[in-house]
């Protein structure tokens, strides 16, 4: 079903099997529990530009996206010498991550006056194809209106190439609940994509 | 919205099973076809979200922030460190304040003994004096029994509410005496006992003697 290559440049290890993918992997773990700076400056290299763009996707902005990157790492930082999980330190990040943008959404509810900030960095939206074009500002109008727990699964998986299991791994919940929760984002994006549609006809 | 519910349905049962005999229907119809379209252009364009951005300021100020939070933890510990000396601290400094106050305050082995003879003779009675108190609960035995004979009538069938009330105060105090009298046999230089044990005869004379004056009146 799914017509695009899974998984980019930036792919977690815990799909990789080679020893030499998950060696460095063991290694910034190692020394992030150490608390080393340079350890986490390695998978904020590694893995920065993806945090950016997911916090993006769930927050809106670029700003609070950075915002959200920045906690994460302190909180990380924080946390990486008692970290006994199964899982990987990246996975771990993004799940901080996505933990940490449901914080902030939720203290922005609570806030509902609060303004976004109107100076916003330049964003490069990418190199979509432009007959998609039209349908990536609609698409991610109809993102912003799904619930956080759909949205985070939609764009770790169709947008950030994450794996079903990598993405049950982040967001805490087995794979099937992965694929149920792309598969409900997916079905609410194409009934308001087609709402719109008819609309504007 | 197309007429033909087929994609609808697929979509209401929430999975992505008979997504083959879906795509085999949609060859065929056209509203299906169109709605197959825009779910494979969702997955087409999805990433064209991915956001990418400079940020040539994060890396230091994440750095920033993990420093003053590695500067905080240290002020803490050692803070902590500090603070763990306190108790240690606080007990010797009571131990020695309590030795000094034993070393100024702790009387001399002639002020012990005289401490010690005071409090234990005070109240107990030298033998001379325990036979003159011996004699005088005696003669108030004595009298008791006397007055005893005379108010027995009165007191077997009391005719007053008073002399009821006598009756019952007697019966407390022969009680009392009882007890006082059982605790003296094991002590009997016991001071406080004795005044109490006499204090017990006086009250129970004095009542024998209301209760004789009763009768009389």
């Amino acid at each position: 079903m799914r017509v695009r290559a899974r998984g980019g440049e930036e792919s977690l290890v815990e799909t990789g099997d080679s020893a030499s993918v998950r060696e460095p992997e063991a290694e910034l773990l190692e020394g992030a529990r150490r608390g080393e700076v340079s350890a986490f400056e390695r998978l904020f290299q590694t893995h920065g530009a993806r945090m950016k763009s997911l916090a993006a996707n769930l927050l809106g902005t670029p700003s609070e996206a950075e915002d959200a990157v920045q906690e994460t790492f302190l909180k990380i930082y924080r946390a990486a010498a008692s970290f006994r999980g199964s899982a990987t330190l990246s996975t771990w990040a993004y799940r901080v991550l996505v933990n940490t943008c449901y914080d902030l959404l939720r203290r922005r509810a609570r806030r509902p006056e609060s303004p976004v900030s109107s100076v916003e960095p330049p964003v490069d939206f990418g190199s979509a194809p432009a007959t998609d074009h039209p349908l990536r500002v609609d698409l991610a109008a109809s993102l912003a209106a799904l619930d956080s727990r759909r949205r985070a699964a939609f764009v770790l998986f169709e947008v950030e190439g994450f794996s079903h299991r990598e993405v049950g791994d982040i967001l805490g919940v087995p794979e099937g609940t992965s694929r149920s929760l792309v598969f409900e984002a997916r079905r609410e994006l194409q009934r308001r994509l087609l709402g719109s549609r008819e609309a504007r006809a | 919205m197309s007429q033909c519910r087929r994609f609808e349905e697929w979509l209401d049962r929430g999975t992505e099973n008979g997504f083959a005999e879906l795509e085999t229907h949609a060859a065929a119809c056209g509203p299906c076809r169109e709605e197959l379209e825009l779910w494979n252009r969702i997955s087409q364009a999805a990433p064209s979200l991915r956001k990418r951005w400079e940020s040539p300021g994060l890396w230091v100020r994440i750095e920033k922030s993990i420093h003053e939070s590695r500067r905080a933890d240290e002020a803490s510990r050692g803070r902590k460190e500090s603070r763990a000396w306190w108790p240690l601290l606080a007990a010797a400094a009571l131990f020695l304040v309590a030795m000094i106050g034993l070393r100024v305050f702790r009387p001399s082995l002639g002020e012990r003994e005289l401490l010690t003879s005071r409090s234990f003779s005070k109240p107990l009675l030298t033998e001379d004096a325990l036979s003159d108190v011996e004699k005088s609960e005696e003669r108030y035995v004595a009298s008791i029994e006397r007055l005893s004979r005379l108010a027995e009538p009165k007191l077997r069938q009391p005719s007053t509410p008073l002399l009821i009330s006598y009756r019952e105060k007697l019966l407390l105090l022969d009680t009392a005496i009882a007890e006082l009298r059982s605790q003296l046999d094991q002590n009997r230089f016991n001071t406080h006992l004795r005044k109490e044990l006499l204090a017990a005869y006086q009250e129970k004379q004095h009542t024998l003697e209301q209760v004789v004056k009763e009768e009389k009146s």
